[in-house]
C-alpha cells in the first residue's frame, strides 16, 4: 500500500473522529494513529490549557514544535473530542509577540517608573526585584509585599508560590484570580458541607433525567460537557433540560424550559422551589431528619464596597457577623420560604408561573434524577455564597445528592481553579487541603510539614484580590507580583480601582506573562514566561480530577516557567532578610541560609533525585535546581491531604493515568463523595455522611432575596451583564493571538434587544458609548446573533483589550466570598 | 509603551505559506436535520463527510492551508440551525517546505 504523507495524516484524522463517533470507516484509515514511527511525531498526553472541564489531549511534537493535537480517546472526560479552543491549542504558544526577555522600565540605563520598557538579563531582573521586595519588607514588613496568582498556575507553581509568601516572606497577601470566579462556590461548599468541591462527577451527565442550568451557558463555555449533555438528551427522550439566565443564549437551543429572569431574582426562584417542595409534600423526610440541620443566616450584609460607600454605611450587618447563623427548626424554615409564592416570584423575576412550576416539579418529583449546573451566574453575585447555599437546599430537601444523576454541580472556569487555587490553597486566607491561616491547629500542621518553627505563618488573612488593588492604590502594598493572569483587563472598575495602584510611584509591579498583555504593559518589570507543555505540571478540574503532563517542547529562548521564577527568586533572600531574630532563634540551623535552601532544596521538596526523570524527558527546571522539583513540590503538598479526605495518589501514577478523582484511597478514585459505598470516608451504616461537618449533617440555610448593589434607575436605565464567548477564553490574552479566533469574534459588541435599540434611535452596527457612574466604553451595537438579551438588559463580553468593559462595571463584591459581581450594574447607552 | 497590535492582514497572509492542515470533527445534528447538515458540509470547499452514525453523528474532515482557513469553515458550519454541536477531534499541520514530506512512504 502506498500512501503519501497528506493522505496518511488525513486517514489518521478520520480514524480518530470515527472512533469518537462510534462508526466504522474503510480499513485504510484504521489503526494508523499510533504508527508514529512513520510520521516521526512524538505523542504524549496533556491536560488542555483552557477551561475547567479538564479534557485530556494528545499532543504531537515534531522537530521541537507542537504540530498536532487530538482529543484523547482514553480520557473519561472528553472521550476523544475537543472544542474549538482545544483545536487551536497547538497555536497558542506560537503567537508572534511571545516575550523572550525580561523588560524593565528604564531611563538612561536605570530603573524609572516612567521609563520605557528595556530588555535586561534575568540576573538584572532578579536584582531589581529583590531590592524592591527587601525595601518594602524593611519599611512596612510582610504586609507590604503581595502576589496575584491564578487558577491557571499548575499545582506545583501555586504550591511553590504559597510557600514562598506564607512561610518565606510571612505574608498572606497572596490570592488567585480564581477569587473572581470560584470564591463564592468555595464559600457555599464550606458553609453547607464544611468541605470544598463538588460531591458528584461528570458521570452524572449520563445518569440524570433532568438538567437545570443556573447562570451557565454550557453550550459555549463548556462545549465538551454540553456534548455529553446533548448526547444524553437526544438518546433518552424522557430527559428534560431547563435553562435559566438573564438573557437568551446558545444553551436555550436545547432547552425544554428556557427562562429569562430579572438579575438577582435567582435567589427568589431558589426559595420558591424550596417552598414548592414543602407545599406539595415532597420533602424527603427520612433524609432531612438524618442528614441535615436548619439555620437562619444573617441578612443585610452589604455589598463588599469600600467602607465609606453609602451602601456600606446603610447596611446593618456588614461587620464580623455577616457570615453568622442561628439554628432553626424545619417548621421555621418552611415558614421562612412560604412567602416565596409562585405569584410573588413570577412577578419579581419576570418568569411566567407555569415555567416556574415546571422547573420546581423537576426537583420535587422523587422519580426524577436531577443535576444542577452553575458557573458565574451564581458565583459573580453579591449574594453568591447564598445562591450556592440555596441551590444545595433544594437538593438536600429532596435527598437528591451524591448519587449518580442527582447532583448539585458547581462548574469551574479555569483549568486548575480546583487543583491549584482551592486544593493548594493559594487564597489569602487559606492553606492546603481546606485549612485556613486563622486556625492555630491548621498553622501548626503546615509548620510541621514545612519543618518550620512555630509562629512562622501569620494568623491574619492577607489582602484578597479586590483588596490588593485597593491597597496598591492606597500605597500600602508596595511590592506586587502578578503571574499567569490578566487582571488589568479582568478586574472590575479598572479606572478607579486598578490602574492607579499599578502606576502609584510607591509601588513596584512585576508581571510574568508569555505575551504583552494590558496588565504586563501596566507593570514596571515584565518577566517572559513559559506556558503549558513547555513545562511539566498538573491541573485539577471541576470533578476533582488531578492530571499531569510532562514537558514536551522547549520554551522560546529567554522564557522560563512561573515555578522556576518563584524558586529562583527565593535564592536572593537570606533568612535574616525576611524573618525576625526571635523566629530564627527557634530554629538556629536556618541562620545564614537562603529561602531556596529552607523552603525547597533542604525541605522534603528537594528529596527526589534527577535519576527519577526519564532521560529522554525535557525538564529544564529540575536539572537547573538539581532535584526533581515538580515531584518534590507535589509530594510535599499531597502530604497535607492524605488521610484527611483529600487523598492524592503517588506522583508517578498520574503520569500513567488520564487523571484520578480525589480522594484516592487504596489506589481507587472516588466518584461520588458523602455516599456510603462510593466514598470510603463515610461511616459504615450512615447511608450519607457529610463528614465535613462534625455531626455529619449538611446545613439547609434560610436566606432571603436581597436586591442587587446597583439597579437601573431613570438616568442609568439598563442592566449590564458581562461574560465570555466561546471563541475567546477569559481575557483573550492567548486566544486573541490566534488570528482565526480573533476573526470569528473580532470585537466585543454590545448585545441589545431590537426594541431597546429602536427606542434610543440606534441601529445594528452603530457606534455607541456605554456609560456608568464610573466610566465609559465605546463599542458597536449588535441586535442579532446568538446572545439575545431581553428589553432592559445588555450583554458585553470582556475579552477585548481594546474595549475594556470593566471600566464601566462596579467593584461590588459578595461580602462573604469577596468575589466581584460582574453580572449586574446600571448603565446608559448613547450614540457617539 | 508597547502597543498590543492585532495581526495585520499581511501578517496573516504569511501564516498561510507552505502548510497543509487537516482537521477531523464530529458534528452533532438534530436527528431530523442530519441530511441538511450533511449537505451544508458538502458545499464547503475542502470539507468532506466520511461517515454518519445511526445517532446522527457526522464524521467529517476539513483541509486547508492554514489554521485560519479551517477555523473559518468551522464558523460557517457552526451557525447552521440544525447543528447542536461541532467538536474538533484531530488536527495536524504539515510544513510542506520540508522535502521529506513529498516522499512517498510505504
Amino acid at each position: 500500500m502506498t500512501i503519501n504523507r497528506r493522505e496518511f495524516i488525513k486517514a489518521n484524522a478520520i480514524a480518530a473522529a470515527a472512533a469518537v463517533a462510534g462508526v466504522s470507516v474503510p480499513a485504510i484509515a484504521s489503526n494508523l494513529i499510533t504508527s508514529s514511527d512513520i510520521t516521526k511525531l512524538k505523542w504524549d498526553k496533556a491536560a488542555c490549557r483552557f477551561c475547567g472541564t479538564g479534557c485530556s489531549v494528545n499532543v504531537g511534537v515534531m522537530d521541537g514544535k507542537v504540530v498536532a493535537t487530538h482529543g484523547d480517546i482514553k480520557s473519561p472526560v472528553n472521550k476523544g473530542l475537543s472544542c474549538v479552543k482545544g483545536y487551536f491549542l497547538s497555536k497558542i504558544m506560537y503567537g508572534k509577540d511571545r516575550l523572550t526577555s525580561p523588560l524593565l522600565r528604564m531611563t538612561n540605563g536605570k530603573y524609572d517608573k516612567e521609563g520605557e520598557f528595556t530588555p535586561i538579563s534575568w540576573d538584572q531582573a532578579f536584582d531589581v526585584m529583590a531590592e524592591k521586595a527587601k525595601d518594602a519588607l524593611k519599611k512596612d514588613g510582610p504586609k507590604a509585599v503581595g502576589m496575584f496568582g491564578s487558577g491557571q498556575w499548575t499545582v506545583q507553581e501555586g504550591y511553590a508560590a504559597v510557600k514562598l509568601y506564607k512561610a518565606g516572606f510571612r505574608s498572606n497577601n497572596i490570592d488567585p484570580n480564581a477569587r473572581h470566579c470560584m470564591a463564592s462556590a468555595v464559600g457555599g461548599f464550606m458553609r453547607t458541607f464544611g468541605i470544598d468541591e463538588p460531591m458528584g462527577c461528570y458521570d452524572d451527565l449520563e445518569y440524570a433525567d433532568a438538567f437545570v442550568l443556573w447562570g451557565s451557558n454550557m453550550a459555549e463555555m463548556h462545549p465538551i460537557l454540553w456534548t455529553r449533555l446533548t448526547d444524553r438528551r437526544l438518546s433518552a427522550p424522557h430527559v428534560k433540560v431547563a435553562v435559566l439566565s438573564t438573557f437568551e443564549h446558545r444553551s436555550f437551543d436545547l432547552a425544554d424550559n428556557g427562562m429569562v429572569f430579572t438579575p438577582q431574582t435567582d435567589l427568589a426562584i431558589l426559595n420558591y422551589i424550596a417552598h414548592y417542595i414543602i407545599k406539595t409534600g415532597r420533602v424527603n423526610k427520612d433524609f432531612v431528619n438524618k442528614h441535615t440541620n436548619f439555620r437562619l443566616g444573617e441578612t443585610d450584609i452589604g455589598y463588599g464596597l469600600r467602607p465609606e460607600h453609602e451602601l456600606e454605611q446603610k447596611a446593618k450587618n456588614n461587620g464580623k457577623t455577616k457570615g453568622s447563623s442561628t439554628p432553626i427548626s424545619f417548621d421555621e424554615y418552611a415558614k421562612f420560604v412560604s412567602t416565596y409564592t409562585v405569584e410573588y416570584t413570577a412577578k419579581l423575576s419576570g418568569v411566567p408561573e407555569h415555567k416556574l412550576e415546571a422547573l420546581a416539579e423537576l426537583y420535587a418529583d422523587p422519580k426524577i434524577k436531577v443535576t444542577s449546573f452553575w458557573t458565574m451566574g451564581f458565583n459573580q453575585h453579591t449574594r453568591g455564597v447564598w445562591a450556592n447555599n440555596l441551590c444545595y437546599n433544594i437538593h438536600l430537601l429532596t435527598g437528591k445528592i451524591s448519587e449518580p444523576g442527582n447532583s448539585p454541580f458547581s462548574l469551574t472556569g479555569q483549568p486548575s481553579a480546583c487543583g491549584t487555587a482551592r486544593e493548594v490553597g493559594t487564597f489569602s486566607h487559606r492553606l492546603p487541603a481546606d485549612m485556613v491561616v486563622k486556625n492555630p491547629k491548621h498553622r501548626a500542621i503546615a509548620e510541621k510539614i514545612w519543618d518550620l518553627p512555630e509562629g512562622t505563618i501569620p494568623a491574619k488573612p492577607g489582602y484578597h484580590a479586590v483588596l490588593q488593588n485597593r491597597m496598591l492604590k492606597d500605597g500600602k502594598l508596595n511590592f506586587y507580583w502578578v503571574q499567569c493572569n490578566n487582571n488589568m483587563q479582568a478586574a472590575a472598575n479598572i479606572n478607579e480601582e486598578v490602574y492607579p495602584g499599578y502606576r502609584n510611584p510607591k509601588n513596584f509591579i512585576v508581571v510574568s506573562d508569555p505575551y504583552p498583555t494590558v496588565t504586563a504593559q501596566a507593570a514596571d518589570l515584565i518577566l517572559p514566561t513559559a506556558m503549558w507543555v513547555e513545562k511539566e505540571g498538573m491541573y485539577g478540574n471541576a470533578e476533582r480530577r488531578t492530571q499531569s503532563w510532562y514537558q514536551m517542547v522547549e520554551a522560546p529562548k529567554g522564557a522560563t516557567s512561573d515555578m522556576w521564577q518563584v524558586v529562583e527568586f527565593s535564592k536572593r533572600f537570606k533568612i535574616e532578610d525576611v524573618w525576625p531574630e526571635e523566629l530564627i532563634a527557634k530554629k538556629p540551623e536556618v541562620r545564614g541560609k537562603t529561602l531556596f535552601d529552607v523552603l525547597y532544596k533542604d525541605s522534603s521538596v528537594g528529596k527526589f533525585s534527577l535519576d527519577e526523570i526519564p532521560e529522554d524527558r525535557l525538564n529544564h527546571e529540575s536539572r537547573d535546581f538539581g532535584f526533581y522539583i515538580q515531584k518534590g513540590l507535589f509530594e510535599e503538598y499531597a502530604s497535607f491531604g492524605r488521610g484527611h479526605a483529600h487523598d492524592l495518589a503517588p506522583y508517578d501514577r498520574y503520569h500513567q493515568e488520564r487523571g484520578l478523582r480525589w480522594p484516592v484511597v487504596n489506589g481507587k478514585e472516588t466518584k461520588w463523595r458523602f455516599k456510603e459505598g462510593s466514598d470510603p470516608y463515610c461511616k459504615p451504616g450512615s447511608g450519607w455522611d457529610f463528614y465535613g461537618k462534625k455531626d455529619g449533617r449538611a446545613i439547609i440555610f434560610a436566606l432571603p432575596y436581597e436586591p442587587a448593589a446597583e439597579s437601573p434607575d431613570e438616568e442609568y436605565d439598563l442592566w449590564l451583564s458581562t461574560g465570555r464567548v466561546l471563541e475567546h477564553w477569559h481575557s483573550g490574552s492567548m486566544t486573541q493571538r490566534v488570528p482565526e479566533l480573533y476573526k470569528a469574534m473580532p470585537d466585543a459588541l454590545v448585545y441589545m434587544h431590537p426594541d431597546d435599540a429602536k427606542s434610543r434611535g440606534m441601529r445594528r452596527g452603530d457606534l455607541v458609548k456605554l456609560i456608568s457612574r464610573r466610566g465609559e466604553v465605546q463599542t458597536r451595537v449588535e441586535t442579532r446573533g446568538r446572545n439575545k438579551p431581553p428589553v432592559g438588559l445588555v450583554f458585553m463580553p470582556w475579552f477585548d483589550a481594546s474595549r475594556l468593559v470593566n471600566k464601566v462595571t462596579l467593584d461590588a463584591t459578595d461580602p462573604l466570598s469577596k468575589e466581584t459581581d460582574y453580572k449586574k450594574c446600571a448603565i446608559k447607552i448613547v450614540k457617539v | 509603551m508597547m502597543s498590543q497590535k492585532k495581526q495585520s492582514s499581511s501578517e496573516q497572509e504569511k501564516d498561510k505559506t507552505h502548510e497543509y492542515h487537516v482537521a477531523s470533527l464530529v458534528a452533532y445534528a438534530m436527528p431530523e436535520q442530519v441530511s441538511a447538515v450533511e449537505a451544508a458540509i458538502n458545499i464547503i470547499e475542502g470539507a468532506e463527510v466520511h461517515a454518519i452514525s445511526d445517532k446522527g453523528k457526522i464524521v467529517l474532515t476539513i483541509e486547508g492551508d492554514s489554521h485560519k482557513g479551517i477555523g473559518k469553515k468551522m464558523d460557517l458550519l457552526r451557525v447552521h440551525k440544525g447543528l447542536i454541536n461541532l467538536s474538533p477531534v484531530y488536527h495536524q499541520v504539515l510544513d510542506e517546505n520540508k522535502e521529506e514530506n513529498h516522499q512517498k512512504i510505504k
